[in-house]
């Protein structure tokens, strides 16, 4: 009996307590309080789990008038009394969303045991579409692009040289267009909602060998060895994650594929209820997980493209002394 | 040892019959001796006239087989007297369980038996049959009728209530709605048809029942209702009575074959798996009980308990440990949750009964509410002190009111104490039976041999002690019980309160997450 399951709840751990002693509280309180006068003992008075059980509060009262037949019964919406016995109460359900079971009664809610609403750290999305490819049902959809990021780009004498983007084998790299003034000038920034000034070329990087690149052009002109030094870096960035929630079958393949700790199901089983297909396409602000809640992920994400950065920085010192 | 007593003195009253009808009798017996001899005379064959035949005299004949009819008769008064005790007061038992078990379970459900027939609920009453009867006899019968559904109907301000609380209504006490189910359905079960299974075990399914109730009935032979009212008091009656209450499962067992059915056939073998995991622990446990009271009488067990100059405390204060293991024990014996794995609903049909209907499975139905109700009455007899009321002596001590109160309990019957402990104690099994749920075979396995056993061995060992270091044929000190019942309710309390620390602490697991953002924006959380 001294068996302990890792079952995350005090109250779902079968011990003499929870497995006996609880039980047989519970039920005798139940029958205690159908008793006349001893059933009003405020031992036995739990009410609602703690919520007082009036059926008209004072604020529905106004809207209702204190003639109503419920006002001053010990009603809850779920909870019905009698006249002749007000004291006995039926507790049925838990008025969710009001209420959740989670919070009443813990012990009968097992978490992290299903799969709920898909979670997303953002943060931590590298955008390499796994979890679109491994969806069966199609329901993730996800909009990316390789853009230059002019953040990134900081030039010699910058107080943040050094540790912005640079070329990467196997990263993305841009080169300005010919016409790459005359692109952004002749944008129309006020008609144009959708598009962006194509200014760059984008190019995937194969080999870098000193100051020569080999890239392979996104615009499928082939593979072609050009002066590195006329290439910007530039990365993959997400413009839109959505998820359609209605053909979503929380299967978690989706969180299996994800290579960055990043993809979860989580135990929310609410928010997935509404009044048209169009409202169960949840953007990225409905999928978000705090990083605070998967700490270590998120460490263990950091940690990894730490060690990245510190190799990158390392080749560099390495070409620079050489 | 002073022997307990009250004024229903049916064993005497019995006694008394049966030696004066007995005694009259013999009276009205010719006391003149009756001469039938026939005496032939001498011939050549004999010399001697030879006389046949006797001369009796009835009264005196009678008189030599007077005592043995004077305890058939007897017993014969007692075994009626006893068996319609129990089964007049074992009325409250099914009821108990049907109402008890509604207020633990919170489900208050129909009172649809011949209350709702009768009186109706929210003003339906019952298709107004008395109309039906001729010469207007009836509309005495549909002004009452009317009057109660008014009065006592089940009515609500909300005619939805109303409606609703037809499923829930809370019934009167004093009504006793749905008392007399027990008549009702015993005529359901005797008008039903007799089914046997093509492929049962014929002879063998028709003695199964039989067994079964017959040892039942028997067992309440050695159950005294009072310190007067039993069928037979033997001597180690608490032998004989443990002995045909172990009898029953064989029965069960034999029904479960006998059916022929996959479910009946597991019901008895788990009967038969858990016989052996608490019929020991209860021996051991009564065996404690007879060491602490001296005896193996059931009354002279009783009497210890109430006894003037010898014990004068329950059972239940000296081994509280021993009344746990006999409760337990004894659930498990008469097959009730969470022991009731022979006959499990859930997984198996109806258990071992599955297979028998009609008046059979009524009789074993009520065989077994007779067994719970004779385990119910062992206990009180074991440890709550039999036909004394609570703290008796030391209520009829009280300076002021002592005198008072020693009228009152002598004028209460010992059996009004011993149903009302009993009528209690089934309380408790039902209250059981609302909140526990039902252990696999495995598990009532092991908490017999692992838990069950050693315990009532402490518990024998115990009362050994108990009996041997601090019992010197006085009253029990004051301090004994007192400091018995102390140490075993703290050490309850310390096991009742294990609650698990380092589960509090791993609440959080590494998979379980919650949504920041709420999903809906409608949502009404937080």
């Amino acid at each position: 009996m001294s068996y302990k399951a890792n079952t995350g709840h005090p109250h779902a751990t079968p011990n003499f307590r929870n497995l006996v002693i609880r039980p047989m509280w519970m039920t005798l309180k139940t029958a205690l309080r159908t008793v006349p006068f001893v059933g009003k003992l405020s031992i036995l008075k739990n009410n609602y789990h703690g919520k007082p059980t009036t059926m008209v509060d004072a604020t529905t009262m106004l809207r209702v008038g204190s003639n109503h037949p419920s006002v001053g019964q010990s009603f809850a919406p779920d909870r019905e009394t009698s006249q002749v016995m007000p004291f006995v109460e039926r507790p049925v359900t838990v008025m969710y969303p009001y209420e959740r079971l989670e919070d009443l009664e813990p012990w009968l809610f097992v978490p992290g045991n299903y799969n709920g609403r898909i979670g997303i750290i953002w943060e931590t999305c590298t955008a390499c579409k796994a979890c679109v490819k491994v969806c069966p049902n199609d329901c993730l959809h996800m909009t990316s692009e390789v853009r230059v990021n002019v953040l990134e780009l900081t030039e010699e004498g910058d107080d943040h040289h050094g540790y912005g983007e640079e070329l990467e084998e196997g990263g993305y790299a841009a080169r300005e267009k010919g016409d790459y003034d005359g692109i952004a000038s002749g944008f129309d920034l006020v008609n144009a909602h959708t598009d962006a000034p194509q200014q760059y070329d984008f190019a995937e990087v194969i080999e870098l060998t000193g100051d020569k690149a080999t890239v392979r052009w996104s615009d499928g002109s082939g593979i072609e060895t050009i002066d590195s030094s006329t290439l910007k870096p530039a990365e993959q960035d997400i413009v839109s994650g959505q998820i359609d929630i209605g053909r979503c079958m929380f299967c978690g393949l989706c969180a299996e594929a994800c290579p960055f700790e990043s993809f979860f199901m989580t135990n929310e089983y609410d928010g997935m209820a509404e009044f048209s297909r169009e409202e169960l396409w949840m953007d990225a602000s409905r999928t978000r997980v705090l990083p605070a809640v998967h700490q270590e992920r998120v460490d263990l994400e950091l940690a990894k493209r730490a060690k990245k950065e510190q190799k990158k920085r390392d080749r560099k010192a390495a070409r620079a002394e050489a | 040892m002073m022997a307990s007593r009250d004024w229903l003195d049916v064993v005497g009253w019995s006694e008394s019959f049966s030696g004066w009808s007995m005694d009259n009798v013999h009276n009205i017996m010719p006391s003149n001796d009756i001469d039938m001899q026939v005496t032939i005379p001498s011939t050549w064959a004999w010399q001697e006239p030879i006389t046949l035949g006797p001369i009796f005299n009835m009264q005196s004949g009678f008189a030599s087989i007077q005592p043995a009819l004077e305890s058939f008769m007897h017993a014969t008064i007692m075994c009626t007297v006893v068996f319609t005790t129990m089964m007049l007061t074992m009325l409250a038992i099914p009821y108990i369980e049907r109402k008890f078990i509604g207020r633990l379970m919170d489900r208050l459900g129909a009172t649809t038996t011949l209350r709702s027939l009768w009186v109706g609920e929210s003003g339906v009453t019952a298709g107004e049959w008395w109309k039906q009867l001729p010469f207007g006899m009836g509309v005495p019968i549909g002004w009452a009728v009317k009057a109660l559904n008014s009065t006592w109907g089940n009515s609500h301000d909300l005619e939805t209530i109303a409606r609703v609380n037809n499923r829930s209504y809370h019934g009167y006490w004093f009504l006793l709605p749905g008392f007399f189910q027990a008549f009702a359905d015993f005529m359901k079960f005797a008008t039903k048809e007799h089914i046997v299974p093509k492929n049962a075990d014929k002879v063998v399914f028709e003695v199964a029942p039989v067994i079964i109730l017959a040892t039942t009935v028997m067992v309440f032979a050695f159950v005294p209702f009072g310190p007067h009212i039993y069928a037979a008091n033997p001597e180690l009656s608490l032998l004989f009575m443990m002995a045909i209450f172990g009898i029953a499962p064989l029965g069960v067992f034999f029904a479960g074959w006998a059916s022929n059915n996959k479910y009946t056939l597991i019901g008895g073998m788990r009967s038969a798996a858990q016989l052996t995991a608490y019929e020991i622990p209860l021996l051991i446990t009564v065996l404690g009980v007879a060491v602490l009271s001296g005896s193996f009488n059931i009354i002279e067990i009783v009497d210890f308990q109430m006894g003037q100059d010898q014990g004068n405390v329950w059972n239940i204060f000296l081994m509280p440990l021993g009344a746990l293991l006999f409760l337990v024990t004894m659930i498990a014996e008469v097959e009730r949750i969470p022991f009731d794995m022979p006959e499990a609903e859930a997984e198996l049909v109806e258990g071992w009964w599955t297979e028998y209907g009609g008046i059979r499975w009524g009789l074993m139905f009520a065989a077994e509410y007779m067994r719970s109700y004779a385990a119910c009455i062992l206990f009180a007899l074991f440890f709550l002190g039999g036909w004394e009321a609570p703290f008796q002596h030391t209520l009829s001590g009280l300076p002021v009111v002592g005198g008072v109160l020693t009228t009152v309990f002598s004028l209460i019957p010992g059996m009004i104490w011993v149903l009302l402990k009993a009528w209690l104690l089934f309380a408790v099994f039902v209250w059981i039976r609302a909140s526990l749920h039902r252990v696999r075979t495995d598990q009532i396995l092991e908490f017999g041999w692992r838990y069950l056993l050693p315990l009532s061995m402490l518990n024998l060992v115990i009362a050994v002690f108990l009996r041997l270091q601090f019992w010197t044929g006085e009253p029990w000190e004051l301090w004994v019980p007192v400091a018995v019942t102390l140490i075993s309710g703290g050490l309850f309390v310390i096991l009742a309160i294990d609650e698990d620390k380092e589960a509090l602490e791993i609440q959080r697991r590494p998979y379980s997450t919650q949504a920041v953002v709420k999903a809906s924006p409608g949502s009404h959380r937080d």
